[in-house]
């Protein structure tokens, strides 16, 4: 993998003591690639492996078990979970998505501007580069005719 | 006076200058520290756009035109099922979104929510050959034109390729991927995790039904396990650069914001993919049809970042030889997976890069 090159606005220290901040900063960078490179290159170590999926499941089963018992609190206590605030929000927003589509442009505020489609590229583009050019000659006929069948059929 | 003298005659002054410098940085920390616990989450994803389609974890966007004329072909972009689309949205000045619009480009957007769990079983079956097609047919409605060209990033990038290899007669004219993943092979981390060996994905999937965000985030995370502690360090020491601390609190926010999986999903991304190596093998059957690149015809652009720690440019590499397109064109470019389209050197790289090659073949 090519490193990443140095970042445009470090600045060098001209002074003959170095500047610890800097120093600082740039041990943090170096630890960080090292430790970086330490868990990429031990890929072929299954046990590694085996130990981060371990850590996962544990993580992910005591976040479920967590939720499991104050789902079951909040469910006695008759009151709703965040999940289902969240779900309520979203359907309400669905709601009133649809309804934005229902009603006429003018109550549902101001429509999306439909500019022409006339636009060309700036003069010194419209010339075709090489691979454009290399194009086979049968494709550029297909494409136009299946434009002009388009627009035969809007138009009718 | 020789620059060596020079330099002999600053020392003292300058580091006195930084170490000023430095305690000024330091008060102002510690007064941002404060704010900075009671901040309301940054804003994202301003440019205005309207809500076109939701059906359950898809919505369907349609931004709004900027420029007085536009292209005639519109852009359909494909966002990752793991992350949602503002990334392309940060800010204003830090939009993609934005400078294509106001180089005359009609826009739509496929974005995600996290799936209910009535979508644990979606497959890449159905975002390849539902949702696309159902997004492309109402772009094509909502336009008016038959002609779409489809952008896909990373994940999405892989989606909108397969949709193409396997309807190639479709209404795609372009097709664009960004640091798009082919050859799984070159994920040797996520392929070392992904493994039988330690690894029971039906186990995971048949429990959860839906694959939890954190899990999907501790994924991306490993890949550089030191990162997340050294950006919050780096945060601390920037915390007086209202500039850094903005743009890394719109990072973090996104990453925050990693999406959960259907399990189907996810499921079949392990087994086929990382696994298999399917897609690069020729051997992925999608909707019980093989997908073979090689039917995609339409003129192709393939963004790889050159310090992609998520997709290595060995693995996009193959998309391009794959393709049968002759008009395709790959484009390596500085950056890492997320910075190279919505960091702060896109505008100068990618997005004019983006812009010349689309602004002859939206016409």
């Amino acid at each position: 993998m090519p490193q990443r090159p140095r970042p445009e606005n470090t600045t060098v220290a001209t002074s003959l003591i170095p500047d610890p901040f800097q120093m600082w900063r740039e041990a943090l960078t170096k630890l960080e690639g090292n430790v970086n490179s330490l868990v990429t290159g031990s890929v072929d170590s299954q046990e590694l492996m085996r130990s981060m999926h371990q850590l996962s499941t544990l993580s992910l089963g005591m976040q479920q078990a967590f939720e499991k018992a104050i789902g079951a609190y909040l469910a006695r206590v008759n009151l709703p979970s965040r999940k289902d605030v969240s779900e309520l929000a979203a359907a309400l927003q669905r709601v009133e998505d649809k309804l934005d589509l229902l009603l006429p442009t003018g109550a549902a505020g101001s429509a999306a501007p439909r500019p022409p489609r006339t636009r060309r590229p700036p003069p010194e583009e419209v010339a075709a580069p090489a691979a454009v050019a290399a194009a086979p000659a049968a494709a550029r006929p297909a494409r136009a005719a299946k434009r002009t069948a388009s627009r035969a059929r809007r138009r009718s | 006076m020789s620059a060596a003298t020079t330099k002999e005659k600053t020392p003292e002054p300058a580091l006195a200058e930084r170490l000023r410098l430095e305690v000024e940085r330091a008060v102002q920390r510690s007064f941002r520290s404060i704010e900075l616990l009671g901040a309301a989450p940054p804003t994202v994803g301003r440019t205005p756009k309207t809500v076109l389609h939701r059906r359950g974890t898809l919505s369907l966007y349609h931004y709004h035109a900027t420029a007085d004329e536009i292209y005639r072909v519109p852009i359909l972009f494909v966002m990752a099922p793991t992350n949602k689309a503002y990334i392309l949205d940060l800010a204003p000045g830090q939009s993609m979104m934005e400078f294509l619009l106001a180089r005359g480009y009609d826009i739509y957007m496929m974005d995600w929510d996290a799936p209910t769990d009535a979508e644990r079983n979606l497959k890449i079956e159905d975002y390849v050959l539902d949702f696309i097609p159902d997004c492309l047919k109402r772009v094509q409605q909502d336009s008016g034109e038959d002609d779409v060209t489809l952008v896909g990033y990373c994940a999405g990038g892989m989606l909108s390729a397969i949709h193409v290899a396997l309807l190639p007669d479709g209404p795609v004219k372009n097709l664009v991927c960004f640091t798009t993943p082919v050859d799984f092979s070159k994920m040797e981390l996520f392929r070392a995790m992904a493994s039988d060996k330690v690894f029971d994905v039906d186990k995971l999937v048949d429990s959860v039904g839906i694959v939890p965000a954190d899990m999907v985030r501790a994924g991306f995370d490993s890949l550089r396990p030191a990162s997340r502690v050294a950006g919050q360090l780096r945060l601390w020491d920037n915390l007086w650069n209202d500039e850094f601390v903005k743009g890394f609190r719109m990072m973090e926010r996104w990453g925050n914001e990693t999406l959960p999986l259907p399990g189907a999903y996810f499921r079949q991304t392990v087994k086929e993919l990382l696994r298999g190596n399917a897609l690069y093998e020729g051997t992925l059957k999608i909707g019980g049809r093989k997908v073979d690149l090689a039917k995609i015809t339409v003129p192709f652009l393939h963004v790889i970042a050159q310090y992609d720690h998520i997709v290595p440019p060995a693995c996009a590499h193959p998309l391009v030889e794959r393709v049968g397109s002759r008009d395709k064109e790959e484009v390596v470019l500085p950056g890492g997976h997320v910075s190279i389209a919505a960091g702060a050197n896109a505008v100068k790289r990618m997005w004019p890069k983006l812009d010349s090659w689309l602004q002859r073949r939206s016409t």
